[in-house]
């Protein structure tokens, strides 16, 4: 009997402990600075345009191949008559993410550091009906760059 | 008097399901089982629910892009699947890996380790029948634990952190008073499970002398890891053919007495200790340095017709990795041998001749997760 | 005979006026038994129970009820109608029959039956002709295995239990519980009788098929027992069945062995503070049935069955004989306190020899040089 005891002894002190129960959703805890969502691209907050050249760098890396980019002359590159300094630019850009295993190959093999992992809370939050809703394009990849919510971490 | 023999009473055995989907929380593995009134008889395993090739997808993928594969064949331990992988390429294309990258490794394949163990914990507890004390007390301590990978490599359970020659970043600044921090949780974690059950009556009554294997049967099936060792076979590839530097660690092997539940769930707990012991003396030797050997190819080919088997002592047992190079970035063959597969075969050996209660006790004490059975 | 009440005097009035009380009352303490169980497992789990329904989760037993009648009637084709259907109402109906004897505070019981233990004990094993009917009119033999087994747990089970009682009336002198209880208003009789307090309390455990005992309604095995097939208000009625046997063998256990609303107070204190103090004694018990729930793992079949027959009978029946012993040769009472004691130590002792294993030692090998056991 005093091994059933003790186990008493150690549910009775478990109920002396504070309950670690998070109330979601009502609390959201803060994600670490490193926590990886899906990919996002991201926004040069000074010229006004993505840092993407669509290189189809990621798009080769990717195991997954979740990724399918196009790239086009850039309008306002210096030669043109603007202020860039990008010959091409992005064009289009979708991700799956239904198929993305966010390995986070494709940060790395950025040469633009164009592309980051989304490390907010609503990149988790992302439920939807219907799943080819999951196939992101470009504006919705930039979306929360360009309204300046990301503040990404990419590895040195 | 003579009198007529009386008939044999022919009675049909029961064949019993116990469905792809079980209450107990082990995934997608289906039983038969035929029972005589209460006694097992046989005992028909069916896997394969959760194949989802991913040693024929490697093939197609290189070497840093199979790091995301190899952790998915075990959620459970996945740094330790990563680490056999890593360490097989390593050994072909002939790196040096870095001390400090060595050191981090161990301590998070240990941490795994530890997290493994509480898993095995928590569905082991819901099995014998407490209510679910044992499982949310394993979701406490491992929230702690998987909290941390978190703000390391950034991922919770697939964390495709360690590469080819090293790890794939540096770890967070605050790494070592974090792992302090989460090892003293941890403690108070196993002190909770071992006051719960180990003494406990009614659990020894329902685990011991259930289920026993023994050693020489566990050898020839081919067993491994905390399973085998219960048995008593004092085999631990991390004393017998150390990788890493767990040649330059103190640390003691626990083992069984009889081969049985009880053996098997002791040996996990005592193992829990052994580990923490480790990751402490891991962290008073970590010392700065680089992560990444300094000349590293920007994409990693092996030469032609290489091949390398490298073993690891994962939580579940052997975790094997058999590469054959055809030259080029992509591997010709990957081949990984399953710990928990290997165990499986045990199954029906421990269980027949026992009740229909302990068949459910035994393979939730043999610890299997599924996606290694199948990969 | 007592008073009708409210100053009512025609006795079937009366009755019926009571009745009526005790199944308002019950329905309403069964639902608040189902929510106290969910959060205190919650909190011996370290989180939290339910929180949202309602103010504090306050509301979520109500929500569940009203799911459960909301769910279709289902019954298997090859169920047997009659038995089928009849089985909730052999489970609840005993249930509420118990009732009618249980007194909570003095002057307020349904009636006072001078036999009142025996009666008790009669009906409540009524139920477990219930779960045989539920088991075997499921067609389905994970119900039938399951009811088997909660009948032989039953009746196993019946006989500590009746032992138990039939001994702490030995020592009150009396089958009323009433009197039982206004008979300790010095000493309760958990002084006299410790060791049959322990064995109630497990006897207890068993009849309520709750863990350790609770193999029939084993979630990871035989998932729901015999009641496997019964969805909607049907199973509800097993569900609250349990709770309100719960509640009632708190009542009893108060009543009997910690002195009901008679002791330490007793009589001058007035009905509402003794109700408060039969509620605190019934919760106590309550508490613990949910705390062992929490920490103990499930006994087997076997194990249970040769628990009851090889421990706790012999058991009980030496205690009987030496109560009688005292009681005839007019000895000092607290004689049957030493031998209650030392009938827990035995009892110890032998779930000790019976589980029978040395303390767990682990051979720990230092260094293997690689060699295999061959």
């Amino acid at each position: 009997m005093k091994g059933i005891v003790k186990s008493l002894a150690v549910t009775m002190s478990t109920f002396m402990r504070r309950p670690v129960t998070r109330n979601y959703p009502t609390v959201h805890r803060e994600l670490p600075e490193r926590d990886r969502a899906f990919p996002l691209l991201l926004w040069d907050q000074d010229i006004d345009e993505p840092f993407c050249t669509g290189c189809h760098a990621c798009e080769r890396a990717c195991p997954v191949e979740c990724m399918t980019v196009l790239m086009k002359d850039n309008p306002a590159h210096e030669s043109q008559g603007g202020t860039s300094k990008r010959r091409k630019i992005v064009d289009e850009f979708w991700i799956d993410y239904g198929r993305c295993m966010r390995c986070n190959i494709c940060v790395e093999v950025c040469n633009f550091e164009a592309i980051a992992m989304n490390n907010t809370w609503r990149g988790h939050e992302m439920s939807v009906y219907d799943r080819s809703d999951l196939v992101m394009d470009l504006p919705q990849l930039m979306m929360q760059s360009k309204a300046n919510e990301i503040h990404e971490w990419v590895a040195d | 008097m003579v009198t007529e023999p009386v008939p044999e009473f022919e009675t049909q055995d029961l064949l019993i399901n116990v469905g792809p989907q079980h209450p107990s929380t082990h995934g997608v593995f289906r039983m038969v089982m035929e029972i005589d009134g209460e006694v097992v008889k046989d005992v028909i395993p069916h896997i394969g629910y959760l194949h989802r090739g991913a040693e024929k997808l490697c093939e197609n993928n290189d070497f840093r892009q199979g790091v995301g594969y190899m952790d998915r064949t075990e959620y459970l331990a996945a740094h330790n699947a990563e680490l056999s992988y890593v360490m097989a390429v390593e050994a072909l294309a002939e790196l040096e890996v870095p001390a400090r990258a060595q050191w981090i490794r161990m301590i998070l394949c240990e941490l795994n380790r530890l997290s493994s163990h509480f898993m095995f914990f928590g569905a082991f507890g819901v099995d014998v029948g407490v209510f679910g004390t044992p499982f949310v007390y394993a979701w406490r301590e491992r929230e702690t634990l998987i909290d941390l990978f978190e703000e390391i490599s950034g991922d919770r359970m697939m964390y495709a952190y360690f590469r080819a020659g090293g790890l794939a970043w540096e770890v967070p600044p605050n790494f070592k008073e974090r792992v302090r921090e989460v090892l003293k949780s941890s403690r108070q974690g196993v002190k909770d499970f071992d006051g719960l059950l180990t003494e406990n009556e009614i659990f020894i009554a329902r685990t011991k002398n259930v289920g026993i294997i023994s050693a020489e049967d566990a050898i020839e099936i081919g067993m491994s890891g905390p399973s085998l060792r219960a048995s008593g076979v004092p085999l631990d590839i991390r004393k017998t053919e150390p990788y890493l530097f767990y040649d330059q660690v103190e640390f003691d092997v626990p083992l069984g007495e009889n081969g049985d539940v009880f053996d098997r769930y002791y040996v996990r707990l005592q193992e829990m200790e052994q580990s923490m012991r480790i990751i402490e003396q891991c962290l008073d030797r970590l010392e700065d340095g680089p992560i990444m050997p300094e000349r590293m190819p920007r994409m990693l080919r092996l030469p032609e017709g290489q091949e390398v088997y490298i073993r690891t002592e994962a939580p579940r047992g052997e975790y094997g990795v058999y590469l054959v190079s055809k030259g080029g970035n992509k591997p010709w063959r990957l081949k990984v041998r399953s710990a928990c597969l290997s165990n499986l075969q045990a199954l029906k050996q421990m269980s027949v001749g026992q009740y229909v209660a302990d068949a459910i006790i035994i393979l939730g004490s043999i610890d299997i997760v599924l996606s290694e059975v199948d990969r | 005979m007592s008073d009708g009440i409210f100053g009512i005097e025609n006795t079937w009035l009366d009755a019926a006026i009571r009745i009526q009380l005790i199944v308002g009352l019950m329905t309403i303490v069964v639902m608040g038994l189902i929510y106290a169980e969910r959060k205190i497992l919650a909190r011996f789990q370290q989180r939290l129970g339910p929180t949202r329904t309602g103010p504090a989760g306050l509301l979520q037993s109500l929500a569940d009820a009203l799911k459960l009648v909301g769910k279709e009637d289902l019954r298997p084709r090859n169920a047997d109608p009659w038995t089928f259907e009849l089985a909730p109402y052999l489970v609840f109906v005993p249930v509420f029959m118990s009732f009618v004897v249980v007194p909570f505070v003095v002057g307020w019981q349904v009636r006072i039956v001078e036999l009142g233990l025996i009666y008790f004990v009669a009906v409540s094993s009524l139920s477990i002709i219930g779960w045989i009917m539920a088991g075997w009119g499921s067609d389905n033999r994970y119900a039938m295995i399951g009811g088997m087994r909660a009948a032989a747990q039953g009746i196993s089970y019946e006989l500590p239990l009746v032992l138990a009682l039939i001994s702490v009336a030995m020592v009150a002198n009396s089958y009323d519980l009433n009197e039982i209880v206004a008979g300790q208003g010095r000493w309760p009789n958990v002084v006299w009788q410790p060791m049959v307090v322990v064995v109630f309390v497990i006897a207890g455990l068993a009849e309520l098929n709750r863990t350790p005992f609770d193999i029939p309604v084993g979630e990871s095995e035989v998932v729901g027992g015999p009641f496997v097939e019964y969805s909607g208000i049907r199973w509800s009625m097993f569900f609250l069945a349990e709770y309100a046997a719960l509640f009632i063998m708190a009542l009893i256990f108060a009543a009997v062995f910690l002195g009901g609303w008679a002791w330490p107070l007793g009589e001058e204190w007035g009905r509402w503070w003794q109700l408060a103090l039969v509620s605190i004694k019934a919760g106590l018990f309550i508490f613990f049935v949910f705390w062992v729930r929490a920490s103990v793992p499930r006994l087997r079949i076997d194990q249970l069955m040769s628990f009851s027959w090889k421990i706790l009978l012999p058991l009980m029946l030496v205690q009987v004989l030496v109560n009688g012993a005292v009681l005839v040769y007019g000895g000092p009472l607290w004689i049957l306190t030493i031998a209650g004691l030392v009938g827990i130590a035995v009892l110890v002792k032998l779930v000790g020899h019976a589980v029978s294993q040395p303390r767990p030692k682990v051979v720990v090998a230092a260094s293997a040089e690689g060699e295999v056991a061959s």
